[in-house]
């Protein structure tokens, strides 16, 4: 029976022995190369094995334990998703999280790694594979077609006790079990499973060794004789379109997916941790460094959570919600009523305070509850070993959260506790000190604060583009008493903004499809690009060279000056 | 002392001794010698230097050595104070030359095979492959059985000797001469072990390894 590249048995591909940590197994299936890494926590991934960017093989890319970095140009791909989570070349912006390499099934069992060329079966274990604890034999790769080996390692056996022929290639032998892996039309590995026995295992081993290594030698003997088979021609998916063309402006807002809460539980005074899990114990999105979820609560009101998870950590999110400010009633509802076992819909994580992974010195800051992206930026800086500090800043009184998560880092992890004002001003000051090249800052939480660092490192001399900061909220009052019209040049439609009205909802009410999250200045999604007219800034978000360049804006708090706005929408 | 290499930047064998010194830590100056496209190594000059017409050489103040494997052991010897580069040991060198030799053969396989699809070398191609086939599949037993022994190297010793520098570059290279390394999982392992020695240098074609995870 000729191979088929839609063959959808599941075979072994490797052994678990194959898969030690840090390392890129290179591997193939039904002519398909594959790129096979065991990632930090155990989980085995099976990819495609080409990077999405230029094509080269991901086999010779580094294992950094929870990411995969290809050797060409740098792209990171997260362990569970393959999801792009960093880009080199844009070392300021978050890849788009379509951006995902090609998957293929895996289990690991019995000492080997099994995989399919699609999802069509579930896995099943060989007959008799309960009967025994088995280990690996040492594989034995065969150039010869995959059905010519399973008939050669069916002569093995003796006239009066004939092979045992299992389903997928598998041939039962003495106790052995052997499985062809078929790589291609004419190449094949030899994979033996034998059950745990008494006696010495590295004679053992020896001995099957020689038997296969002879076998080979007849196989390759008697295929060189024959003409030889063609290989396989697996189709190579090209990106795809959205990926490979200028994305449409307007993005609409992701499809929600719903949320299980695994586990919810004091972090700190005041602090409760949720961890929100998939439904059905499958990967979620992949995000990176500073992303953040919608959380769509049960009273309808929607808030924004930083992800606290470190990288390739995509079997739960991680979140920290404030007690204290129950009174808003967003969190309150979470905090009060939502209980383990409830489930939520959550948007797909989306970035809007980015982690640049080519600075020579990362500073972070973090006020209370603003630890949480922080944490994952740390995280992901401890995991590739780039130099970082992180500065937490407790109220007298106010415990630290994720502090068992903290202890863990290997970076310089300062926790300041009830410092008076001037004394944090003086250790901010101190931290930052005078800007160097490629220095960097990141900061998170109260108002107050981030003004107050922002401002100190003006001083110091930090340039805007590396001071990075995210607000939960926006404090200011928002002036909304103007009245203007706004062109829309992509759209050609002119709209009128009167008082009390945001520009964002004068745009939807005019049917037009437009990203938003927070909706108070805050979070950056309906960042608008500005072509003409003056700008009344009223966000959090931009920095003040931003602001000042009147090039662009947040749609859904700011306003104009003028009496004409032109946006590129 | 002053150590010079006579040295072509993509040649595997200049490499292996870029490669111990810099794991050794030894200052030591360049020649450039246009191997390709300049057939500069059978130039008279460089004959007077070495009469088989062969890179690299090298020279420590008045003396003049070549042949890669050899300098090697020259290199180990004389400036590795921890001695465990080239033991001294009967048993240990005997072994460490056995390798050097498979080294030696490597460089007729997989570097002829490499030069002849990049290098216009008039080199029987799939001879090579076969014959580089031949050693990798050894080289994956010997590795895949000394794991399971607990021995990392392809030496007996619990370190690297000069064994794994010489036989290292030409397996990693080996794709250039259209040898696929993916039967050869033990191989692969170990090419990483290699990329992790404190020192270890690239070049052009040999990649990093990143680091292993800590304890």
């Amino acid at each position: 029976m000729p191979l088929s590249l839609s063959d959808p048995h599941w075979y072994p591909i490797a052994s678990s022995d194959d898969l030690p940590f840090r390392h890129v197994y290179q591997g193939q299936l039904l002519g398909r190369e594959l790129a096979v890494w065991r990632a930090d926590d155990g989980h085995v991934n099976v990819w495609e094995n080409r990077c999405l960017h230029r094509g080269v093989r991901l086999s010779i890319g580094i294992n950094e334990g929870q990411e995969l970095k290809c050797q060409y140009h740098g792209w990171r791909y997260a362990n569970q998703s393959a999801g792009c989570t960093y880009i080199p070349a844009h070392p300021a912006d978050a890849p788009a999280r379509r951006i995902e390499n090609r998957k293929y099934p895996m289990r690991e069992a019995f000492g080997l790694i099994w995989s399919a060329a699609n999802d069509d079966q579930a896995f099943v274990p060989f007959p008799g594979a309960g009967d025994h604890d088995w280990f690996a034999l040492r594989p034995v790769p065969v150039n010869a077609a995959p059905e010519d080996v399973v008939a050669g390692l069916a002569r093995l056996a003796p006239d009066d006790q004939p092979a045992d022929l299992l389903p997928g290639m598998a041939v039962r032998l003495d106790g052995v079990v052997y499985f062809v892996q078929p790589v291609d039309a004419g190449r094949a590995v030899i994979r033996g499973l034998l059950p745990q026995a008494s006696g010495d295992p590295i004679t053992i081993l020896r001995h099957y060794n020689e038997l296969l290594t002879r076998l080979r030698d007849r196989l390759e003997r008697a295929a060189a004789r024959k003409p030889a088979p063609e290989p396989l021609q697996p189709a190579y998916e090209k990106v795809s379109a959205d990926l490979a063309t200028m994305p449409e402006i307007a993005i609409p807002r992701g499809n929600t997916l719903p949320v299980l809460v695994r586990r919810k539980w004091q972090t700190a005074d005041g602090v409760i941790g949720f961890e929100l899990a998939g439904r059905d114990g499958k990967h979620l999105p992949t995000f990176q460094p500073g992303a953040h979820i919608d959380l769509h609560l049960p009273n309808g009101l929607i808030r924004q959570y930083s992800i606290t998870n470190g990288p390739g950590d995509l079997l739960s999110y991680v979140i920290g919600v404030k007690a204290e400010s129950a009174s808003k009633g967003g969190s309150k509802v979470l905090v009060e009523t939502v209980r383990e076992g409830d489930v939520l819909a959550i948007s797909e994580p989306r970035n809007n305070f980015p982690l640049r992974r080519d600075a020579t010195r990362t500073v972070l800051i973090a006020g209370g509850i603003g630890i949480t992206p922080l944490l994952s930026m740390a995280r992901f800086l401890d995991q590739s070993s780039l130099p970082y500090e992180l500065h937490y800043f407790t109220r007298s009184g106010e415990s630290a959260a994720f502090k068992s998560e903290l202890d863990v880092l290997h970076g310089a992890v300062h926790i300041h506790s009830g410092l008076a004002r001037e004394a944090i001003q003086g250790t901010v000051n101190e931290v930052l000190g005078p800007h160097d090249f490629a220095n960097h800052v990141y900061v998170c939480g109260p108002g107050a604060m981030l003004e107050m660092v922002t401002r100190t490192a003006a001083a110091l001399g930090w340039p805007d583009e590396a001071v990075h900061f995210e607000y939960f909220q926006n404090d200011k009052v928002i002036d909304s008493s103007s009245a203007f019209d706004v062109e829309l040049a992509r759209s050609a439609m002119t709209l009128h903004v009167p008082a009390g009205r945001t520009i964002l909802e004068v745009m939807r009410e005019a049917g037009l499809t437009v990203p938003s999250s927070c909706e108070q200045g805050a979070c950056g999604t309906c960042l608008t690009t500005v072509m003409e007219g003056e700008v009344d800034h009223q966000d959090v978000y931009l920095n003040k060279t931003e602001k000042a360049s009147n090039t662009c804006m947040m749609t859904c708090v700011s306003r104009a000056k003028s009496a004409r706005l032109v946006l590129d929408i | 002392m002053t150590i010079t290499l006579y040295d072509f930047e993509l040649s595997g064998n200049c490499y292996k001794l870029r490669l111990l010194m810099s794991i050794l830590n030894l200052p030591y100056d360049i020649v450039p010698v246009d191997f390709f496209p300049g057939r500069e190594h059978k130039s008279d000059a460089f004959l007077r230097l070495n009469p088989f017409g062969q890179l690299p050489v090298l020279r420590d103040d008045d003396l003049v050595l070549s042949d890669s494997g050899a300098i090697l052991a020259y290199l180990a010897i004389k400036y590795d104070a921890s001695g465990l580069w080239f033991p001294d040991d009967p048993a240990t060198t005997a072994e460490v030359l056995r390798w050097h030799a498979v080294a030696d053969d490597i460089t007729s396989t997989s570097s002829a095979a490499r030069l002849a699809l990049g290098y216009d070398y008039k080199f029987d191609i799939e001879k090579s492959q076969q014959g580089a086939h031949r050693i990798f599949r050894l080289m994956d037993e010997h590795l895949w059985f000394g794991e399971k022994a607990g021995r990392d190297w392809l030496c007996s010793p619990a370190h690297p000797t000069t064994a794994d520098i010489a036989c290292f570059p030409y397996v990693m290279l080996s794709e250039e001469g259209g040898i696929s390394r993916q039967d050869y999982p033990a191989l692969r392992r170990w090419t990483d072990r290699v990329r992790r020695i404190p020192g270890f240098v690239v070049m052009s074609g040999i990649f990093p390894a990143g680091p292993a995870r800590a304890e």
